[in-house]
């Protein structure tokens, strides 16, 4: 009898492991095959040089000592990314934010403005939208052309080297739709009885957005600036436009991903590009780390 | 909640004048937001010489010629790149409904030895950037033959790397009760059957969503075929865009900006009929488009 029960618990727990594994099987080939294998072989390439003709030879630290040392251009590339990250972020959550604040007090038509606000933050991602981009900040693009009508003469703004890095800021803040429609989101989970009972206490509008608002929504501003600055340091589709591939003027636009492309696909350096790589991880493993680690004091959670 | 009772918050002065303002201040944010993207379209429509002399948005007369000029402006017709781009863009929603919702089925729904540190790894992908694994993909696709063929950008999306997905598909999959599949395991029904006769026809929300989202990353995608198509012949739209750049350099604007407003459709297409499903799944999951 006890032998029986147990055999059949066993035959219920191959037949168990054989439908979840069989169920993950295409997962499985993905994620060995194209995800932890190339991993892991990427970070032995980062200890190598590797020009895909010859074979990997072994240099260890080097790599990641010439970028710590040595590499004026990754010092460039970090500080273009940089600026670009703490800029574009916080100022296009900031404009989200207002936006929603404005379209949440109960305002007719919020369908429709929430639908036009979300729809450059859906084509911004594309090739056609850079294009564009590079055209309303060339010299005789739109924006100097508006800037006639009011008698100033605009200088080609994506070909200055001090201005270029900040169209491609406007152009990130132009695509704050989506974060809008995630703190919209989070303003609909506020209870509206702390509204009540505030406004029968006598707290001003202002009082109100300080002391419930704000704190009842750091959940979501932190999740907005934790995905949104993540993405903000992969950023690579833009600057590579505006740039044709260069980086230019002088380096301005160079974004991190971008540097990584060159060292790999232009000049085939894929040993010192798997190390650019892993130090992107690196950055950003670390600022996840010390964002969550710092969001002990000023995230707001219920529970 | 009905519309009207969120119209009326407390703590807040309302009064004719403020909505009126509040209305003109959004209409003009809307204007200067969306100003660009009719610029793009008109300046399409416009003979070449008005291009860059006026910024309004009604040519002195329309003239579509741009839209001929650019389709044929590189030596390869633009009908190719997006005949190309529509093919990866299929096969990829093809690929990730596919294999991503397999993936999901077992991380939600099956009980298996194991199954959290799988969990655990692949929630870790969804952290790890592209660019770790993309030179060794990149040998691996080179050493297989792969570079120039559609392929590599495919081959991927039937394997379930985009992880995101998978976690949009679990976090759907939890909500349908557990009794559905509980009484189909009682009438002998297989894992498969559950899967395919329960999961998938409840899930079609979910399904669609990720077949949308997943249509549009891949035909927005500018990385992966600029770096594996090399053949004219075989760029899709975006790569084909960025050579049209390359090669008129000063000539052809009208031609270019035809050609873009012609890219931008079918993601357009997609936010006019489907806006609600995006925005549903933008306010639940945080995507980041």
């Amino acid at each position: 009898m006890v032998g029986a029960a147990v055999q059949r618990q066993r035959a219920g727990r191959f037949v168990a492991m054989r439908e979840g594994y069989g169920f993950l099987l295409p997962w499985f080939a993905g994620f060995f095959g194209l995800t932890l294998g190339p991993a892991l072989f990427s970070l032995y390439l980062s200890f190598t040089k590797y020009d895909l003709v010859s074979d990997p030879r072994w240099i260890g630290m080097a790599n990641y000592v010439r970028i710590a040392t040595a590499d004026a251009k990754f010092s460039q590339a970090m500080h273009v990314t940089f600026t670009y990250v703490f800029l574009a972020v916080p100022l296009k959550l900031a404009f989200a934010l207002s936006i929603a604040m404005i379209l949440n007090k109960g305002l007719r038509g919020l369908p429709i403005y929430r639908a036009l606000f979300y729809l450059p933050s859906l084509l911004g991602g594309s090739v056609a939208i850079a294009i564009l981009w590079r055209e309303v900040f060339s010299a005789d693009g739109l924006f100097n052309q508006v800037l006639a009508v009011f008698g100033i003469k605009g200088i080609g703004w994506v070909t200055t080297p001090e201005t270029a890095l900040y169209t491609l800021v406007l152009l990130t803040i132009w695509q704050f739709g989506s974060s809008m429609i995630i703190f919209l989101a989070g303003l609909r989970q506020i209870p509206q009885d702390m509204y009540e009972a505030a406004s029968i206490d006598g707290a001003s509008p202002r009082r109100q957005f300080f002391k419930i608002t704000l704190p009842l929504l750091t959940p979501v501003i932190f999740f907005n600036a934790i995905v949104q600055t993540i993405d903000a340091f992969k950023a690579f589709t833009p600057s590579f436009i505006i740039s044709e591939g260069t980086g230019g003027p002088v380096n301005s636009t160079l974004f991190y991903t971008l540097y990584l492309f060159q060292e790999a696909f232009a000049y085939f350096r894929m040993g010192y590009a798997s190390a650019l790589a892993w130090v992107l991880v690196m950055i950003i493993g670390s600022f996840t780390a010390v964002s969550f680690f710092m969001s002990r004091y000023w995230v707001h959670y219920d529970e | 909640m009905s519309e009207r009772a969120e119209e009326r918050l407390p703590g807040v002065q309302y009064s004719r004048w403020s909505g009126i303002r509040k209305h003109t201040m959004l209409c003009c944010v809307s204007l200067v937001m969306l100003y660009p993207l009719l610029w793009m379209v008109s300046s399409s429509m416009k003979p070449e010489n008005e291009i860059f002399t006026s910024a309004s948005l009604f040519p002195s007369h329309f003239d579509l010629s741009a839209y001929k000029r650019g389709w044929f402006g590189l030596d390869v017709s633009f009908g190719r790149f997006f005949l190309n781009s529509l093919i990866v863009s299929v096969l990829s929603v093809i690929g990730n409904v596919m294999s991503c919702s397999l993936a999901a089925f077992a991380f939600a729904r099956l009980r298996f030895p194991g199954r959290h540190l799988w969990f655990s790894l692949m929630l870790g992908t969804l952290m790890l950037p592209y660019h770790v694994v993309l030179i060794p993909q990149y040998i691996l696709f080179l050493n297989l033959d792969w570079i120039d063929t559609f392929l590599p950008l495919v081959v991927p999306k039937f394997l379930a790397c985009d992880a995101f997905f998978i976690f949009l598909m679990v976090q759907f999959f939890r909500g349908i009760p557990r009794e559905l599949d509980e009484a189909a395991r009682i009438d002998g029904c297989s894992a498969w059957r559950i899967y395919w006769k329960i999961m998938l026809p409840l899930s079609t929300p979910v399904l669609a969503t990720a077949a949308i989202f997943s249509f549009i990353f891949t035909w927005d995608d500018f990385f992966a075929p600029l770096i594996y198509l090399g053949d004219p012949t075989h760029y899709t739209s975006q790569v084909a865009l960025r050579s049209f750049i390359d090669s008129t350099n000063q000539s052809d604007w009208g031609g270019l900006f035809a050609m873009s407003s012609l890219a931008v459709i079918p993601v357009f297409v997609f936010f006019v009929f489907f806006q609600r499903l995006l925005i549903e799944g933008i306010a639940t999951t945080g995507m980041k488009r």
